[in-house]
Order: structure tokens, then sequence, then C-alpha cells
């Protein structure tokens, strides 16, 4: 303040620039240290191990009837409004091809990462917040845990694991709808829809939905963990922390999204 | 709890992999047993990918399994994986064209005789059908554009090409064939009045072309009934004759001829010998050639001749002393 009498008044955005950008940096670090020490706490398997049952159950299973309807009405919605864009000179077959390609490339894997990212990545954060503000944590470290390896590994890991699962039971749910959607609402017939399914299909794709998916579970799980983790301020730390991690994860969860069509496609 | 847990995802996992490989296979096709595979070479692949259908007769019978261009760069291989128990025409061929408007390729395997337009690539491998590849519609868009492109210099050198003053000439020219067609009417007008004259013309003499006719039919008649009449056997015994008697004249002229054509020859002989005698007397040989040689010899002969008539003479007016007549 002494060296710019002057210009008080423009220091301050200044000021705030530098305060958020060392933050983001500092998020960053720490980003980097929990990976890092999630990558060593990988040896520590016996820590993690018996945990790792619970969370996949947490994070995958109890998460398929949510991914399911969402995937449903996806399918019902994409086969309806494929109908009316296709309407004219484009066959109708072609329903059935935005449906098979919406979901499997896009859709099934992307709304299934939001929908996750709310519940699993809010209930990650929410978690281990409430460990934290309670010091449950410093617990765990005075005896002698690795919290790292003891809460995020295993919850990482049940991400990275389950997530395809859940996706490609999406993706199968949104293409039966939208199925059953074009056979009983837009007049078409199976084998027309199958044909509009098969047309373009190729199994990369499946496999490009199984790599997106992949990667949303790591991303969901890893912020969740990580924004928990940096919980403070007590209840009020935690809903931050939950919100947080939902906003942070749906960002990234998007531009994983860009960066994997632009990569692999 | 556990174990209902361990259940769960078990559950979630076999059932995620089940979709994953069941749908990936399922969408593919489905699963298909043994193949009886293809090769066709063609010389662009179009818009066909791996996993386009292969069609025989507008049927579905098997896939594309990769399109890849050979290494010598000439040339697209397309393998395809076909039901096993498919005939195949002996002059198979593969016609690599869009399957809809909408960027899906087929490879479709026909008899080549029914596509004997198509320039089908032979390639130089054992097993390898020839194949071709129909236009894609960015080709047929770039020619599309070429003929716009085309039309349009056409149109712009029509615009420059006509002008007012073009529009004028065209105005000029339409009111010139009025007048040629006002003119033309006219003649033909005049042409036709003439047309009628001279259909009245050929009207007469046609008349007059049939009263001939008649006339000639009552010649013919007449002629008819010369002939069949009696005298003219009689002419005909005399003309016999007559042709009898010329046959004889002409005989004797024969003759005649021939010994005039004797004489004639001894004439030639006799001109002949007379030629050599005078060839002779040139050369101054025998008695005529001295004569005509020798001057002196000539007036000695003339004088000796004149002697010998004055001799005669003398002996015409004396006889007795020359000649003496005694009986004993």
């Amino acid at each position: 303040m002494v060296l710019f009498p002057v210009t008080v008044p423009l220091s301050r955005p200044l000021a705030a620039s530098g305060r958020s950008t060392l933050a983001a940096l500092g998020s960053i670090g720490q980003a980097s240290a929990l990976f890092a020490g999630s990558v060593r706490a990988l040896r520590d398997i016996g820590v993690w191990g018996p945990l790792l049952l619970p969370q996949m159950a947490r994070v995958g299973v109890a998460s398929v009837p949510i991914a399911l309807f969402i995937a449903m009405f996806t399918g019902i919605v994409m086969s309806l409004q494929a109908s009316y864009t296709l309407t004219g000179t484009i066959p109708l077959y072609f329903v059935g091809t935005m449906v098979g390609k919406t979901m499997i490339l896009e859709l099934g894997p992307v709304l299934t990462g939001l929908t996750l990212a709310g519940r699993v990545g809010a209930n990650i954060s929410a978690e281990l917040g409430t460990m934290r503000v309670t010091e449950q944590v410093d617990a765990l470290e005075t005896l002698a845990y690795n919290p790292i390896a003891y809460l995020v590994v295993p919850r990482t890991l049940a991400g990275i694991l389950m997530f395809p699962f859940v996706v490609l039971l999406a993706i199968a749910m949104g293409i039966m709808s939208g199925w059953l959607t074009a056979l009983q609402l837009l007049d078409m017939s199976s084998p027309e829809f199958i044909k509009g399914l098969r047309l373009f299909f190729e199994p990369w794709d499946v496999w490009f939905a199984v790599v997106k998916s992949v990667s949303f579970g790591a991303v969901v799980t890893g912020i969740g963990c990580f924004c928990g983790l940096q919980t403070d301020q007590g209840a009020e730390g935690v809903g931050r922390s939950a919100t947080r991690t939902v906003v942070v994860s749906s960002m990234i969860i998007l531009c994983l999204d860009a960066f994997w069509a632009a990569v692999l496609l | 709890m556990e174990r209902r847990r361990e259940i769960l995802v078990g559950l979630v996992v076999v059932l995620g992999i089940a979709v994953g490989v069941v749908g990936t296979i399922w969408l593919q096709g489905g699963w298909r047993g043994d193949q009886l595979m293809l090769r066709a070479a063609s010389p662009s692949a179009g818009q066909l990918v791996a996993g386009a259908s292969v069609k025989f007769r507008g049927v579905a019978v098997g896939r594309v399994e990769s399109v890849a261009v050979v290494p010598s760069g000439e040339a697209v291989m397309i393998e395809m994986s076909v039901r096993p128990d498919l005939a195949i025409p002996p002059d198979a061929a593969v016609l690599v064209a869009p399957e809809s408007f909408f960027g899906d390729w087929q490879a479709e395997i026909i008899a080549r005789d029914e596509y004997q337009v198509h320039p089908f690539l032979e390639f130089p491998e054992e097993g390898v059908l020839p194949g071709v590849a129909l236009p894609d519609f960015s080709r047929l868009t770039a020619t599309a554009d070429q003929i716009a492109g085309r039309l349009t210099t056409i149109s712009e050198r029509f615009e420059v090409a006509f002008t007012e003053e073009t529009a004028m000439n065209l105005k000029n020219l339409i009111d010139n064939l009025g007048l040629i067609s006002d003119d033309l009417s006219k003649m033909i007008s005049q042409q036709a009045a003439r047309f009628d004259e001279l259909a009245v013309g050929v009207s007469e003499s046609a008349r007059e072309l049939a009263g001939a006719a008649r006339t000639a039919r009552t010649m013919l008649e007449n002629a008819d009934s010369l002939l069949t009449d009696a005298g003219v056997g009689t002419m005909l015994g005399d003309a016999g004759e007559s042709m009898r008697n010329l046959r004889t004249l002409t005989g004797d002229m024969r003759e005649a001829m021939a010994e005039m054509r004797a004489a004639a020859q001894q004439g030639v002989t006799t001109m002949n010998r007379l030629e050599g005698l005078m060839a002779r007397a040139e050369s101054g040989e025998g008695l005529m050639g001295r004569l005509l040689a020798d001057q002196e010899l000539a007036e000695g002969v003339t004088t000796a001749v004149a002697n010998l008539n004055t001799l005669l003479a003398d002996i015409k007016d004396n006889p007795t002393r020359y000649l003496s007549f005694s009986i004993f």
C-alpha cells in the first residue's frame, strides 16, 4: 500500500485476481499432491482392499437406478426429437441411427457422468468433509492410517471400475427405450429401427464410451475426495464442498467430453 | 449384508459386460459362424468402410471386413466375408455403390455380363474379383459445378453478344422475314395460277394422248387382222425366195472377191517384180540399166533403131534389092 499510494482503488481488483490465481494454483498443487499420494497409496492394498467392494456397491450399484431412469427418458426424448427433425426427405430409420449413435457416443456417458457427479461426487464430498470438520481424518492420521489409502483410493477406484458398467447399462436402457418409443409412437417397425441402429455402428464407439466413463468416474470421485478433504468451517463448509464438487466435476466432465472427442474420434 | 453387496456388485459388473459385448456383437450384425472370404480390387472405394453390407441380388449376404489401398497404390483391396453357401456366379464382379442417399455404401456381388458398361479393374492376382466404384455425390456435385460454370460462361457471352444493337438487328430481321413472307405468299399465288393453266394444258394433252392411244389401238387391230390374212403367206414365200437369191448373189460376190483378191495378189507380185527390175535397171544391170546409165549407148541404140527403120522402109520400097525369089 505504501508503494502504490495513488492507485489504491485499482489495486483491489488486481489483488483479488492475484488471490484467485494463487488459490487456483494452490488447489492445483493440492490436487496434484492428492493424486501423487493416491498413486503411492495404491501399495497399501491391505488398507483400501477391504473397502473397495463396499465403495463399488455405493458408487456403482446404488447409482444404477438413477442412471437407468435418466437414460430411459433420454432415449424416449431422443427418439421423438429425431423423428421430428428427420420428418421430410430423410428416411425414418435414421431415428435408430441417431438414438444409437447419440446414446453410445454422447448422452449415455455424459448424462450418467453428470448425474453421478451430483449423486456420488456430492456424497463423497459431504462424507469426507464431515470427517474433516469433525477431525475424524486427523484421528485416522493419529492412528497411523493413511487417510488417502483409507478414504480416497477405494472411492476413486470404485468410481473408475464401476462407472463403465453403469454407463453401459444406461446406454442399453436408452436405446431400448428409444426403440420402444419408435415402435409405439412413431409407427416404425423393429427392422427399420435396427437397420438404422446398425447403419453406422462401429465397435470403437463402445470403447469410446468406456474410455470416457472411466475418466468421468475418476474425475467425479477424485474431485469429491479432494473437495471433501479440503473442507473447513463446519457444516457450512461441508455444503460448500458438496456444491463445489458438483460444479467442478460437471465442468471437468464437459471439458473431458470435448477432449476425448477431439482426441479419439 | 456383505454377501448381498457382493452379489449386487457382481450382478452389475456381469450385466455391464454382457451389455457391452453382446450389444456390440448384435449391432455388428450378430454372431456369424464360418464365413467365405472374398477379395475384390476396385479403382476406388467411394465411401465404403469396414462393416458395410455385402449384397447379392439385393440381399445382404455378408459384410465388408476391410478396405485398404494396395501397396502399389493402383487399386483398393476390399475384403468381404459372406455366407459360405453363397453360389457366386462364375463371372462375378463387385460393384461398390451407395446404398442410400445418406452416405452409407455397399459392395454388391454381380454377374459381370449384366454390367458390361462399367470399367471393372482387373487386378493381376488370382482369386481377386474385378471391381468398380460408382461416382459418389461429391464427384457428381463437382461435375454439376463444372456444368454450372460453363452455363455461366455461356450466359455471360450471350449477355455480351445480345446488346441493344443486336436486339434492333433481330427486330429488323423479323421485319424482313415478314416482308419475305409476303413476297413468298404472292409468288405462291402466282405460281398457283400458273399451275392451274398447266393443269388445263396437261388435261388437254391427256385427252390428245387418249385419242392417239385409240388410233394406235385401231392400227394394232388392223395389223392383227392383216397378220391373220392368207396374203401374208405369199409375201413370206416371196421374201424367202428373195433371201435365197440374195444368198446366191452373196456367194457369187464372195467368189468374185476371191478372184479379185488373187488378181490383186498377182498385181502385187508383178509390182514387186517391176520394182526389182527397176532397181536393177537403176543400178545399171541388164540392157535397160546400161541404157539408163550409159548416154552414149542409148544414143547408139537410137541411131541403130533409126537406121533399122530406114532399112525397113527401103526394103518395102525396093524388095528386090534385098530379096531374090526363083523357082529352081
